[in-house]
């Protein structure tokens, strides 16, 4: 399932400082954002999981050459357990809070293809995020 | 183009790119490949090999040339690991050399992709990935799934981790039956998966105490341990991005 949020937010034009002024190449900048959703997964006994990841495109063109990075601004499960064991699944999830200044967290980003050492607590939420990385790349 | 098919009681994700991206025929062979040996192996098949042998109905040396190589390899990896890779003692019904077949199995899909000269391929079977080619790993964050750990980089890797929250299996010490202490996971690289696999499992199993001096030690294979008090401690050659 594909959810677009937000469309082609807008092109910036402006002037690189170069040596020779009269040759000033002009950089336009073309931004897009596009939200892309893994598979609803199963969550063992708690139910659906699904994850959108948010992706900023941001495209640099100075003359022909074209510059294209991208970075995931948002992490969202818009699917998660609605049950009675929802609580245990959020706690199972809240867990590494309490040690997150201990370890280092890093977050996940669109140079990420793979996800590997996957959890049984979080396999649904790995597999969606997963389907949603490779797909991050096609935006 | 990518896949994801649940075999073996897991999501496994084959990703081709390149020149043999979109080659659905080619994905297929490789499920089917997982399913042939889901067949053999399961444990939870009352049918396969495996749940033969464990009631006594088969001896080992009547299966299959597969079914007796892959116990062959868990009575080596038993040996090179100083009994922390056991696959007999892993369960009471008998012989389980289900900690080395899903490694050994993505290994095999490997071989499938090879022969076809897919050249940039990534096999990932419930957190445990071989890839071809260059590709960019997370290894998920032993108590948040949500983030990243550690990212590896690299052209033609096996990665296993092993964790707490392993699914399927909860790692024990084989000769106390103890969880292990002190640690939150293992992950291996090197070039076959069903290797990497097994000394994960087996530094996990060591405990933190143990298991950072055991993996340093390892031929060709690199390694991260995760320690409970949130030291990471990696191999000089891991392959981190």
């Amino acid at each position: 399932m594909h959810r677009a949020i937000t469309a082609a937010v807008g092109a910036v034009a402006l002037s690189l400082p170069v040596a020779n002024a009269a040759a000033a190449a002009t950089a336009r900048k073309i931004v897009t954002t596009r939200a892309v959703t893994g598979p609803q997964e199963v969550a063992d006994r708690w139910g659906y999981v699904e994850v959108t990841l948010v992706v900023r495109k941001t495209t640099t063109i100075v003359g022909t050459h074209k510059k294209v990075t991208r970075r995931i601004t948002n992490v969202q499960v818009p699917i998660y357990p609605n049950h009675t064991d929802r609580s245990v699944f959020i706690n199972s999830q809240a867990l590494p809070l309490l040690t997150q200044e201990v370890l280092q967290v890093t977050q996940f980003n669109p140079n990420i293809q793979l996800v590997g050492g996957a959890t049984a607590t979080s396999d649904a939420f790995a597999l969606s995020l997963q389907a949603a990385l490779l797909q991050a790349k096609k935006i | 183009m990518h896949r994801v098919e649940h075999v073996m009681g897991m999501p496994i994700v084959v990703a081709l790119r390149g020149e043999r991206d979109g080659d659905e025929t080619l994905v297929d062979e490789v499920f089917d490949r997982f399913r042939e040996i889901d067949r053999a192996f399961s444990t939870f098949r009352e049918d396969s090999e495996i749940s033969r042998i464990r009631r006594g109905e088969l001896a080992v040396q009547d299966a299959s040339e597969e079914v007796q190589q892959v116990l062959a390899r868990c009575a080596e990896l038993r040996v090179e690991t100083d009994g922390f890779f056991d696959a007999d003692a892993c369960s009471r019904g008998g012989v389980d050399p289900s900690g080395l077949v899903k490694g050994w199995a993505v290994d095999e899909a490997c071989a499938i992709l090879d022969r076809a000269h897919g050249r940039e391929y990534a096999v990932n079977a419930g957190g445990d990935i071989r890839t071809r080619g260059r590709w960019t790993i997370g290894i998920q964050h032993p108590l948040d799934a949500k983030a990243v750990a550690k990212v590896v980089e690299g052209e033609d890797l096996a990665v296993a981790t092993s964790g707490a929250y392993e699914r399927g299996e909860h790692v024990r010490d084989p000769h106390t039956g103890a969880a292990p202490h002190g640690i939150l996971s293992v992950t291996i690289t090197g070039p076959d998966l069903a290797t990497a696999d097994a000394y994960a499992t087996a530094a996990y199993a060591m405990g933190g105490h143990r298991a950072p001096n055991w993996t340093a030690r390892l031929r060709g294979y690199e390694a991260m341990t995760i320690l409970a008090d949130g030291r990471v401690l990696a191999t000089p050659g891991f392959p981190a991005a």
